[in-house]
C-alpha cells in the first residue's frame, strides 16, 4: 500500500515540483480559455452562414456544410500535426510569410498558436452544430414576427434569432468547452508544454507519474464544478419549459 | 423633408391602397389559392370568413409576403411589389403592413416595451429614446400602461395579444393584417382585444380580419368576404354576406356557424 501511494500520489513529490505542474496548468487554461474564445466565435459564424436564404447563396451554405461534416470527421491530433508542421514547411519554403506560418503573437510561442488554430477549426465545427440546433429550436414563428416587421433576414437572425438560440445552447456549449479543455493536451505533441506534458517531463526525470495526478488534480478542480454548473442551468431550463414557458 | 416625401405617397381615404390580381399559391400539387382579385380602399375594414382549409390565413400572408404567391400580381399604393418573380420591395411591403398571428409570436426576451421598440429602432432608424415613447404611448392605448416593463411569460394571452397589436402599429403600417388573433384565447380574454380593433377600425386604419367572430364581422366591417377551397366565394356589405347570403356554400358554411 505504501508503494501505491509512494507512486501515484507522492505528495512529496508533488509539493517539490508543483510550480512546474502548475506552469504548466496556467498553459492548459490560456489555450482552453483563447481556443474557445475563438471556437465559440468560429461556430456561430458557420451556423449563420449555414442558415443564409436564397438560392444564390446555396454554394455558401454547402462549403459550410462540406466543412464541418469533414472537421467533425478528423481526429484532432491529425488537424493538429497537418496544420503545424503545415504552416512550418510552408514558412520554411517561403511560401508564405514567417510571422503567418511561425506565429509568435502575443508573447505566446508557436506551438502554442497552432493549439488555438486547431482547436478553433475543429471545435468550431462542433460548435456550429450545437448553435444550428438552437437557431432551428427557435419557433418559426418568431422569424415571420420579425419579417412581417420589417426586418431582413440578418437583422431577424442578429436581434431576434440568435439571442434566443444562444440562451438555449448554453448548456450544451459548456458541455464541448469541458471537452475542449481536455483535448488542449493533444497539444503537447508538438511541444507545448502544458499540465500534461509537465508531468511527462517530470517523469521522464524521476522516474515517478506522481505529476501527472496533480495535474490531473488541477483538471478536476475546474471540470467538475463546470460540469456541475451545466447541469444547474439544464435544471433551471427543464423547470422554466416545466411550467409551460418557452 | 420626410414629411413632404410621405405626403406625396398619401392615399386618400377610400381609394384604392391594395390592389390584389390573380393571386395563386399552391404547395407542389395543392392548390391553395386558385384565382384571388382583390381591391382594398383605404380606411376599409374587411372580414375573411370561411372554413378552415379554404385559403384565408395563406391569403393574408400573401398579401405581406410571407408566404410566396406562385402566380399574379400585387400592388401596394399604386407600385407592384409582386409581380410573380421574384419580390421587388419585399422589405417596403413588409413596413407598410402590420401582422398580428394568431399565436401572438412575441419575442420572450423582451419586455413589452422591448417587444414594441425592436423594430421601430432597427427598421425605422427610430433613437431609442423616442422609441421607447412611442412604445408606451401604443401599449396605453391598447390598455396596456401598467404593462409596459414586463415579460410575455408574465402577461395573459389577451394582453400579449394587444403587446403584438401595438407593436404592429408602433411601425405606422398602412394595412393592418390580423390572422384569426382571437382564436387561441380563453373565451373571457377575446372582447378586450376586439374592443382593441374596433378602436382601430373607427380611427380610419385599413383592415384585413381573417377571423371566426362574425357578430365581430358583423358590427365593424365594411365588406365581408367568404373564401371556400380557395376561391372568393362571396363578397359585399355585412348585412347581404352575412344576413341574406347567395351562395349555397355561404349558406351552409353561416348555418354551421351560426347554428350552435
Amino acid at each position: 500500500m505504501g508503494d501505491f501511494f509512494d507512486i501515484f500520489f507522492n505528495f512529496q513529490f508533488m509539493a517539490d515540483h508543483f510550480d512546474v505542474v502548475f506552469k504548466g496548468f496556467l498553459v492548459t487554461l490560456k489555450l482552453s480559455v483563447v481556443g474557445g474564445a475563438f471556437a465559440l466565435t468560429w461556430g456561430l459564424i458557420l451556423a449563420v452562414l449555414r442558415q443564409l436564404p436564397g438560392k444564390v447563396l446555396a454554394p455558401v451554405r454547402w462549403i459550410v456544410i462540406a466543412y464541418i461534416d469533414c472537421l467533425r470527421g478528423l481526429p484532432l491530433l491529425l488537424v493538429i500535426m497537418l496544420l503545424a508542421n503545415g504552416l512550418a514547411t510552408m514558412a520554411s519554403q517561403g511560401v508564405i510569410p514567417r510571422e503567418i506560418g511561425i506565429p509568435q503573437w502575443l508573447g505566446e510561442n508557436d506551438p502554442f498558436w497552432y493549439g488555438v488554430m486547431a482547436l478553433t477549426l475543429t471545435y468550431g465545427a462542433y460548435m456550429a452544430e450545437v448553435y444550428r440546433a438552437g437557431i432551428e429550436a427557435v419557433p418559426r414563428g418568431q422569424t415571420e414576427a420579425a419579417r412581417s416587421l420589417g426586418m431582413s433576414h440578418g437583422q431577424a437572425m442578429r436581434f431576434i434569432i440568435v439571442p434566443q438560440a444562444v440562451r438555449k445552447v448554453i448548456p450544451p456549449l459548456l458541455n464541448d468547452f469541458i471537452a475542449l479543455m481536455k483535448d488542449t493536451a493533444l497539444v503537447s505533441t508538438i511541444g507545448l508544454v502544458e499540465a500534461v506534458q509537465a508531468g511527462r517531463d517530470l517523469y521522464s526525470e524521476f522516474y515517478n507519474p506522481s505529476g501527472w495526478t496533480l495535474g490531473a488534480f488541477m483538471f478536476l478542480i475546474v471540470t467538475i464544478p463546470l460540469a456541475r454548473f451545466v447541469d444547474r442551468l439544464i435544471k433551471k431550463q427543464n423547470e422554466k419549459f416545466q411550467r409551460g414557458l418557452p | 423633408m420626410s414629411e413632404t416625401v410621405e405626403m406625396t405617397k398619401e392615399v386618400a381615404r377610400g381609394e384604392t391602397i391594395l390592389r390584389v390580381h390573380n393571386l395563386k399559391k399552391s404547395y407542389g400539387k395543392l392548390e391553395v389559392l386558385r384565382d384571388i382579385d382583390l381591391d382594398i380602399k383605404k380606411g376599409e375594414v374587411i372580414c375573411v370568413l370561411g372554413p378552415s382549409g379554404s385559403g384565408k390565413s395563406t391569403m393574408l400572408r400573401c398579401l405581406n409576403l410571407l408566404e410566396l404567391p406562385t402566380g399574379g400580381t400585387i400592388d401596394l399604393k399604386g407600385e407592384t411589389v409582386f409581380d410573380g418573380g421574384k419580390p421587388k420591395n419585399l422589405d417596403d411591403l413588409r413596413r407598410e403592413t402590420g401582422m398580428v398571428f394568431q399565436s401572438f409570436n412575441l419575442f420572450p426576451n423582451m419586455t413589452a416595451k422591448g417587444n414594441v421598440s425592436i423594430a421601430q429602432i432597427r427598421v425605422r432608424g427610430r433613437k431609442k429614446d423616442a422609441a421607447d415613447e412611442r412604445s408606451i404611448e401604443q401599449l396605453t392605448k391598447v390598455g396596456l400602461a401598467e404593462k409596459v416593463d414586463e415579460y410575455p411569460d408574465r402577461l395573459s394571452g389577451g394582453q400579449q395579444q394587444r403587446v403584438a397589436i401595438a407593436r404592429a402599429l408602433a411601425m405606422d403600417p398602412e394595412i393592418m393584417l390580423f390572422d384569426e388573433v382571437t382564436s387561441a384565447l380563453d373565451p373571457e380574454l377575446v372582447k378586450g382585444v376586439l374592443d382593441v380593433m374596433r378602436e382601430l377600425a373607427d380611427s380610419g386604419m385599413t383592415m384585413i380580419c381573417v377571423t371566426h367572430e362574425i357578430g365581430f364581422a358583423r358590427e365593424v366591417a365594411d365588406r365581408v368576404i367568404f373564401m371556400d377551397g380557395g376561391y372568393i366565394v362571396e363578397q359585399g356589405p355585412p348585412a347581404e354576406v352575412l344576413g341574406n347570403p347567395k351562395e349555397e356554400r355561404t349558406q351552409k358554411f353561416l348555418g354551421l356557424v351560426l347554428d350552435h
